[in-house]
C-alpha cells in the first residue's frame, strides 16, 4: 500500500464524525472546569464525576429503561458531586486538589462495588437501550457558545469572573462569593455528569475504566483553551482527534504506542504549544469574610 | 493538671493522631451505611475484612506485602506534597522503575548482594527520570504537575507493556504474558515470612521512611523544600532556589516511587509482568494523606490500606459483599481526614460526650484551626 492510499485510508469522514464524537465529553469537562476555576475553585476530581454520571446513567437505564431518565438522572448525580466538592473546599476548607482526588478514588471504588452489588460483574454492566447521542454533541456546541456570550458579555458573568479573580472587591461590591462558587461548582459537576452520560450512551454498556483520563485531559484542554469556553472547544476538538487518528493507527503502529499518544500529546501541548495562561489571581485560595 | 493530661493536651502527635482516628472512625461508619443500603451483613464483613487482614501468621504477611510498596508510593507522594506540588504519577514511576530492576536483575551478572542493590538502584534512577519530567516542566513551563504525572503514567504503563509484549525487546519468549524473564537468583530479596511473599523490600521500604524523615526535618535542603510548600513566595525572598526545590521534590518523589516498583521486582514476583501493580501507585495518595504528610504515618496508614487490601480479597472469597467496599472505604477516609473540622462538628453534635473528650483531650485551641494542619499549608501556593 502506497504512502498516499494510506494516508486517504485513515483521513476519511468517519474520521471527521469519531472526532466530533471523541471530543464532546472533553469539552463537556473543560467547559465544567472553566466555570468552577472563573470562580477559584479548582476541580481535579471532574474524571471522577465523569465516572460517576456514567454510572448513574447505566443504573437508571437498567432500572427505568428510559434512556432519557437515565441522562437527567447523571446531570443531577454530577450536580451532587460538585456540590460535596464545594462543600469541602468551602466550608470545610480542605485543599481543592485533594478533595478532587478523593473524588476520584472514592468513585473508582463505588463503580467497581456497585457493579458486582447489582449485575455481579465485577465493572461492567449489561448493555442498555440507546440514546440518539448526536442531540447531546449539539448541546455541547450550543452550551459552549452560549458560556462564551455568558461568561464574557453579561453581569452574571462580569460576576463570576470577579470572584474568581478578587473575591474581597466582589464581596464589597454586594456579591455573595461562596455562594457564587458553590453554584458553579455545581454546574461543573452536572457538565461532567453530561460527560458521563454521553460516554455511556455512546457505547450504551458501562465500564469501570471507560474515563481512562479524559477528565484529566478535560483539564489539559481547559488550560490550552485559556479559561474562555470556546478556546476549551478548540482544544478539545484537537485531542479528540488525536484520539480518533490513534484508533485508525492501531493498524500501522504497536497498540500500546497509539493508546498512549493522546497522553503524550497532551504532555507536549502543555509543554510547548501554550504561552501562561491568564489564571485566576483567587485560584485554589479560600475565601474568608472579613 | 497532671503532666500526663498536660502532654496530652499540648502534644501535637496525640492530637493529628486522634484526628485521624476519629477520620477513619466516621469513614467506617459512613461505610456500614452503604453497606446496609445494599443489603449486606455488616458484620460479616467486617469480621471476614479483620480475618483476612490480621486473623493469623499468613494474613498479617499478606497485609505487610502489600503495605511495602504502599510505604514507598505514599512517601512518594507526601515528599512532592511538602513541597506544594501534587505528584499523582507514581503508578507511572512504578512501572517504570520495576522495568529498569527487572533489565538489570535479568541480564546484569554481578555477586550476591550488589546484584540486588544496583537492581534497586537502577529502579530509583528511573523513577527519578520519570518525575524529573514534569518537576522540570512545572518550574521551567508552568505546566500543572498534576496534570502531567497522571498523563505521564498513563505513557509508563503503555510504554513498559510495550516493552515486554511478544515482539518487544524484553519479552520472555517463552512465555504467553507480557513478562520478562526473571530475575537472576543473586538479584532477589529474602523471603522474610514464608509461605507469604513478605521480603527484605520492607526493611528497604522502613530505611527509607526514617531517611525521608531526616531529610525533611533535619537538613537544610528539606528544611527549604518544606519552606517552598509553605509559601514558594516567602522562599524566594528568603533566597531559595524555589524552581531547582521542586524539580528536586519531584525527582526525589519518583525515585521513591520507582523504588517501590524496583521493591515489587525483587522481592515479590521476581520479574516484570504486565500489570503487576493493583494500584499501589494510586494508594500512595491516600496513604500520603491518611499519614498526614509525615513520614513516620505513612507506617501505619500504608498497613491500614494493605490491611483493607488484604481483607478484601478475604471479603470477596466469604461472598459477604464485593471486595471493592475496601476502595470505598478508602476514598471516605481521605474524605474526612482531608476535613478536620468536620471531626470538630461531630464532636459538637454530641454535646455531652464531645465536651468531655474535648476538654480532656484536646487543646484550648480549636481543632481545625488554620494552623495544626499541615495539609492546609498547601493552599497558598
Amino acid at each position: 500500500m502506497s504512502f498516499w492510499s494510506t494516508l486517504g485510508s485513515i483521513f476519511t469522514f468517519p474520521l471527521l464524525l469519531a472526532t466530533l464524537r471523541l471530543s464532546t465529553p472533553i469539552a463537556l469537562i473543560a467547559l465544567g472546569e472553566t466555570y468552577s476555576e472563573r470562580v477559584g475553585i479548582i476541580n481535579v476530581g471532574v474524571e471522577g464525576i465523569a465516572l460517576l454520571g456514567a454510572l448513574v446513567s447505566s443504573l437508571v437505564a437498567y432500572f427505568t429503561g428510559s434512556a432519557w431518565i437515565a441522562l437527567f438522572a447523571s446531570i443531577l448525580a454530577g450536580g451532587l458531586a460538585g456540590g460535596l466538592h464545594a462543600l469541602w473546599c468551602i466550608r470545610f476548607r480542605a485543599n481543592h486538589v485533594v478533595s478532587g482526588i478523593a473524588i476520584n478514588i472514592l468513585v473508582g471504588g463505588l463503580a467497581l462495588f456497585i457493579t458486582s452489588a447489582v449485575w455481579g460483574f465485577r465493572g461492567t454492566s449489561p448493555s442498555s437501550a440507546p440514546l440518539n447521542t448526536w442531540i447531546i454533541v449539539a448541546a455541547m456546541f450550543v452550551l459552549i457558545f452560549a458560556s462564551q456570550i455568558f461568561i464574557f458579555r453579561t453581569k452574571w458573568g462580569l460576576r463570576l469572573r470577579v470572584v474568581g479573580e478578587k473575591p474581597e472587591a466582589a464581596d464589597t461590591a454586594g456579591i455573595n462569593v461562596h455562594r457564587t462558587r458553590y453554584v458553579y461548582t455545581i454546574v461543573n459537576g452536572m457538565l461532567c455528569g453530561l460527560a458521563g452520560a454521553f460516554m455511556f450512551s455512546s457505547v450504551t454498556r458501562f465500564t469501570a475504566g471507560m474515563v481512562g483520563g479524559r477528565g484529566f485531559i478535560g483539564i489539559a484542554a481547559m488550560v490550552v483553551g485559556n479559561y474562555s469556553p470556546v478556546g476549551a472547544l478548540g482544544a478539545a476538538l484537537m485531542f479528540g482527534f488525536i484520539d480518533a487518528l490513534q484508533m485508525r493507527l492501531q493498524t500501522y503502529i504497536p497498540s500500546q504506542f497509539s493508546t498512549m499518544l493522546p497522553y503524550l500529546i497532551t504532555i507536549l501541548v502543555l509543554a510547548f504549544l501554550i504561552k501562561r495562561a491568564q489564571v485566576p489571581a483567587a485560584l485554589g485560595k479560600h475565601y474568608v469574610k472579613q | 493538671m497532671t503532666p500526663i493530661v498536660r502532654f496530652i493536651r499540648e502534644s501535637k502527635f496525640i492530637r493529628e493522631t486522634g484526628i485521624t482516628l476519629l477520620s477513619v472512625a466516621l469513614a467506617f461508619g459512613v461505610g456500614c451505611i452503604i453497606l446496609w443500603a445494599a443489603g449486606y451483613s455488616i458484620p460479616a464483613v467486617f469480621a471476614n475484612l479483620w480475618k483476612g487482614a490480621f486473623g493469623g501468621k499468613i494474613a498479617v504477611g499478606n497485609t505487610l506485602t502489600k503495605a511495602t510498596p504502599i510505604i514507598l508510593t505514599s512517601l512518594s507522594f507526601l515528599l512532592a506534597f511538602r513541597c506544594g506540588l501534587f505528584n499523582i504519577g507514581a503508578e507511572g514511576q512504578m512501572y517504570v522503575g520495576a522495568i529498569a530492576t527487572a533489565a538489570v536483575g535479568v541480564y546484569l551478572r554481578l555477586p550476591n548482594i550488589l546484584h540486588a542493590v544496583v537492581a534497586l538502584a537502577a529502579g530509583g534512577l528511573a523513577g527519578a527520570l520519570w518525575g524529573w519530567i514534569p518537576g522540570f516542566l512545572r518550574a521551567k513551563r508552568g505546566v500543572n504537575e498534576f496534570v502531567t504525572t497522571m498523563m505521564l503514567s498513563f505513557v509508563a504503563i503503555g510504554l513498559t507493556d510495550y516493552l515486554v509484549a511478544p515482539r518487544g525487546p524484553l519479552h520472555d519468549s517463552e512465555a504467553y504474558a507480557n513478562q520478562t524473564y526473571a530475575v537472576l537468583q543473586s538479584a532477589r530479596f529474602a523471603r522474610i515470612l514464608r509461605p507469604t511473599q513478605l521480603s527484605w523490600a520492607i526493611i528497604v521500604a522502613a530505611i527509607a521512611v526514617f531517611v525521608v524523615w531526616y531529610f525533611l526535618f533535619r537538613t537544610a535542603s528539606g528544611y527549604e523544600l518544606r519552606s517552598v510548600g509553605q509559601s514558594p513566595t516567602a522562599a524566594e525572598y528568603g533566597g531559595i532556589r524555589v524552581k531547582r526545590k521542586m524539580i528536586l521534590a519531584l525527582s526525589l518523589a519518583g525515585l521513591l516511587a520507582g523504588m517501590a516498583g524496583a521493591g515489587e521486582i525483587l522481592g515479590t514476583h521476581f520479574r516484570f509482568v504486565d500489570g503487576f501493580s493493583p494500584g499501589y501507585g494510586w494508594d500512595g495518595i491516600a496513604g500520603g494523606l491518611i499519614a498526614r504528610a509525615h513520614p513516620v504515618g505513612t507506617l501505619f496508614s500504608a498497613v491500614l490500606i494493605g490491611a483493607l487490601r488484604s481483607g478484601a480479597l478475604q471479603v470477596q472469597r466469604s461472598g459477604a459483599a464485593p471486595g471493592d467496599i475496601a476502595t470505598v472505604l478508602q476514598g471516605l477516609v481521605i474524605f474526612f481526614v482531608i476535613a478536620p473540622t468536620i471531626v470538630r462538628t461531630v464532636l459538637r453534635s454530641f454535646p455531652s460526650a464531645g465536651h468531655r473528650i474535648r476538654r480532656r483531650f484536646l487543646p484550648r485551641k480549636e481543632v481545625g484551626s488554620e494552623d495544626d494542619v499541615d495539609v492546609e499549608a498547601v493552599n497558598d501556593r
